[in-house]
């Protein structure tokens, strides 16, 4: 079972932080196919957050397949993350070395290659990609 | 998607002057709504008016099924235990899940045989929220049901109202000036501001389609030009405007998604912008 | 409805049910020991119409003043209560503390919540006013007084007058709670109302009906002690002819010194001597009835008036 907790100040909205948490324990294999994710009600009981939160959360879950929805039963997961996205995992990792080394280069320090990382983050997710 | 409640045209006049004018929304079934507005905006009186405590003076009111309601100093009457005010509740109400009323109030610590006078606020507060849960209604009206109450009371009975529409599905419309309370709890809002309906929407989708700009003074009246500026303010050689809808993206500007909290007070702040759905949207 | 009403009324009605008991039993009380003393002192004959049992009525009027002094006093003050803590607090009551916006959002209507507490409180003021009249008529005679029309103490006190005054004092003060919305000034509108409309009815009995006339010879009261006088009496002189004032001239007239009232009773022998009788205008106790239901009636149509008012102002719905 997993325990869900709520990061406020973080301006990522809730039902986002409880897809993310899903997507983690999935990855990390603390929730495995056949576990039930927690009712909405025991979520709201811990987070007092709007039960719409949580079943918004658990459809798009449910629209990537990664779980499913039994009337009457529970919400349980379908399948795990991980595996064969590893080998992406390691062709994105070695891209993003480039660029790290590539803007140190050019003069950037932390903070401005921090800055320009998160900027370019906002736009892409803002604009639907990914 | 149904409507549970609607309100066309809402006008209240109080002596002289209208506390609410020409007020108009329409809230969908299931949503918990919140209403916000500086004191005196006429929250208290359009939730009296949706209660059916006042007659509208102009306009409509159409209410999908049963209103409850919980006034602002969640009354109760001193003299009566707990249990009594179930009974009351029981006998006024014929639909009425008293196993319900009971088990919660058990769960709650809250002895039945005690006066009602005799209970901390917080508790008061519980037993008012659960005469208004009991009868199952279809539109639950809540007005400022957190205020004058202590934070670990304010949190608990947010709980209590989540977990109960968790349970069963209820529309919910409570107001409050607390705004921060609301942010992880509603997921529709209203502002009401001078006796006017300036905001009524989904709140995700409020936020996503306000963005806060930060940018070039110089820049901001080409921009205020091109996009619908809510809100404006310089500071020296920056300017800071909140915009509804997404302007064509300029580097120059730095944008962010609106917080709550900012697009209320620029809305406040701004009482001729407005921010409403057609009303036949929200039918489709 | 009826429970809640039970419930939340509990209070006046025991304390009213509590005060008429004691009521009840102080009469009981006086009225055994009255017994008893008439038994052991009054003279064979009595009660009756004859003088000896003057005396001992008299007798029995000090023994038990202070029992009497209540019939002064209780005919305004028990409405006034009735309607200072019934009907006072109904409505104003749940003004004051809010709970309206409780009572009123629930599924019984608000019409319907008014309407069942109006009716069960106005029928139980209304038993408990004839249960209080009951116990008066049964307790007067003992004192061997006849006087339960020309005393309007105690006339407040007997047939279904009692009843008529606190209906009307419960929904006076329904309506002053209606309209002002705060306990004590409407309690206090309430008590004003009661004692105007005393006065005022005071004032209007004299027309219930139209006055008797009696010619007397050689007194000037009527036989009948329980009479209502109407107006000041008029001479009638020996043609028939009835005086605007006393004959002057005719008999010397002197003023009386202090409590004595012997030469106005010398100057009425005087004129009686000459052949001049007196005109009193009068109701007779036969109208008892008459005069009690057209009392009870106009307290009853303003009860009807003053309920109307209050459901009116409560459903116009402006909180």
């Amino acid at each position: 079972m997993i325990e869900f907790h709520l990061d406020r100040g973080s301006g990522v909205s809730t039902y986002l932080q409880l897809v993310h948490q899903v997507k983690q324990a999935l990855r990390l294999g603390t929730l495995r196919p056949g576990d039930q994710l927690p009712t909405a009600r025991e979520v709201v009981e811990s987070l007092a957050i709007n039960p719409n939160t949580v079943l918004k959360a658990y459809r798009e879950l449910e629209r990537e397949g990664l779980v499913a929805g039994k009337p009457g039963l529970g919400t349980f997961v379908q399948r795990s993350i991980g595996g064969a996205r590893l080998a992406d995992h390691a062709a994105l990792r070695r891209d993003l070395d480039g660029w790290v080394r590539r803007a140190h280069a050019a003069g950037l320090d932390r903070d401005d290659m921090e800055t320009l990382f998160a900027m370019a983050m906002v736009d892409c997710f803002r604009e639907g990609i990914a | 998607m149904t409507v549970t409640l609607r309100t066309t045209g809402l006008g209240v006049r109080y002596r002289r002057t209208w506390a609410l004018r020409d007020c108009s929304l329409a809230l969908p079934a299931g949503r918990i709504a919140a209403l916000v507005g500086p004191n005196g905006a006429g929250k208290t009186t359009l939730l009296h008016a949706i209660a059916g405590l006042i007659t509208p003076d102009a306009g409509s009111i159409g209410i999908t099924g049963q209103v409850a309601f919980m006034a602002q100093d969640k009354p109760l009457y001193d003299t009566f235990t707990v249990a009594e005010m179930l009974a009351f509740g029981r006998r006024l109400n014929p639909v009425w899940d008293d196993a319900y009323a009971t088990a919660r109030l058990a769960a709650l610590g809250i002895p039945p045989d005690r006066k009602t006078a005799k209970l901390s606020g917080g508790q008061q507060a519980q037993v008012a929220l659960a005469l208004a849960l009991a009868p199952r209604p279809d539109l639950l009206v809540l007005d400022e049901p957190l205020a004058n109450l202590d934070p670990l009371a304010r949190h608990n009975v947010m709980r209590s109202l989540m977990a109960e529409v968790a349970d069963h599905p209820t529309t919910v419309l409570l107001s409050s000036h607390v705004v921060a309370d609301l942010r992880d709890t509603c997921d529709w809002l209203i502002v009401l501001n001078g006796g006017r309906v300036q905001v009524s929407g989904d709140l995700d989708d409020l936020l996503a389609e306000h963005l806060v700009l930060t940018g070039p003074a110089g820049l901001a009246d080409g921009l205020a030009a091109r996009t619908r500026v809510v809100e404006a303010s310089r500071t020296g050689r920056q300017a800071r405007l909140l915009v509804r809808g997404a302007p064509v993206p300029d580097p120059r500007w730095n944008a962010r998604p609106a917080e709550l909290e900012e697009l209320v007070m620029a809305y406040l702040g701004s009482p001729d912008a407005a921010a409403l759905p057609a009303l036949s949207e929200v039918d489709a | 409805m009826i429970w809640l009403t039970w419930r939340q009324h509990r209070a006046q009605l025991l304390v009213t049910a509590a005060l008429l008991a004691a009521f009840g039993l102080l009469l009981l009380g006086s009225a055994v020991e009255a017994r008893l003393y008439l038994a052991g002192h009054a003279p064979p004959g009595c009660p009756g119409p004859a003088p000896a049992c003057w005396d001992v009525a008299v007798a029995l009027a000090d023994r038990y003043d202070a029992v009497y002094t209540i019939f002064g006093w209780m005919p305004l003050v028990a409405p006034a209560l009735v309607g200072a803590f019934w009907g006072a607090p109904l409505l104003a009551r749940e003004y004051e503390r809010g709970t309206h916006r409780l009572a009123w959002t629930q599924s019984v209507s608000v019409r319907r919540w008014l309407m069942v507490k109006l009716a069960v409180l106005g029928a139980l003021v209304t038993v408990a006013g004839l249960a209080l009249a009951v116990m008066v008529s049964l307790w007067r005679p003992v004192f061997l007084r006849q006087d339960l029309f020309g005393n309007i103490g105690i006339f407040n006190m007997v047939g279904v007058a009692p009843a008529a005054w606190w209906l009307y004092a419960f929904m006076l003060g329904t309506a002053a709670g209606a309209l002002l919305r705060r306990t004590l000034p409407a309690m206090a509108l309430v008590v004003a109302g009661i004692s105007v409309t005393m006065f005022a009815l005071f004032s209007l009995s004299d027309h219930y009906a139209e006055p008797a006339r009696a010619v007397l010879s050689g007194t000037t009261m009527p036989d009948d002690s329980d009479a209502r006088l109407v107006g000041a009496g008029a001479w009638v002189d020996p043609a028939g002819r009835e005086l605007a004032a006393s004959p002057a001239g005719v008999c010397p007239r002197r003023p009386d010194a202090g409590q004595s009232n012997r030469n106005q009773e010398a100057y009425q022998r005087c004129l009686f001597g000459k052949g001049y009788r007196y005109a009193v205008y009068f109701h007779p106790p036969s109208r008892f009835w008459r005069f009690q239901w057209t009392e009870a009636a106009i307290l009853t149509a303003a009860s009807v008036v003053f309920a109307g008012l209050a459901v009116h102002r409560t459903l116009r719905r402006t909180v």
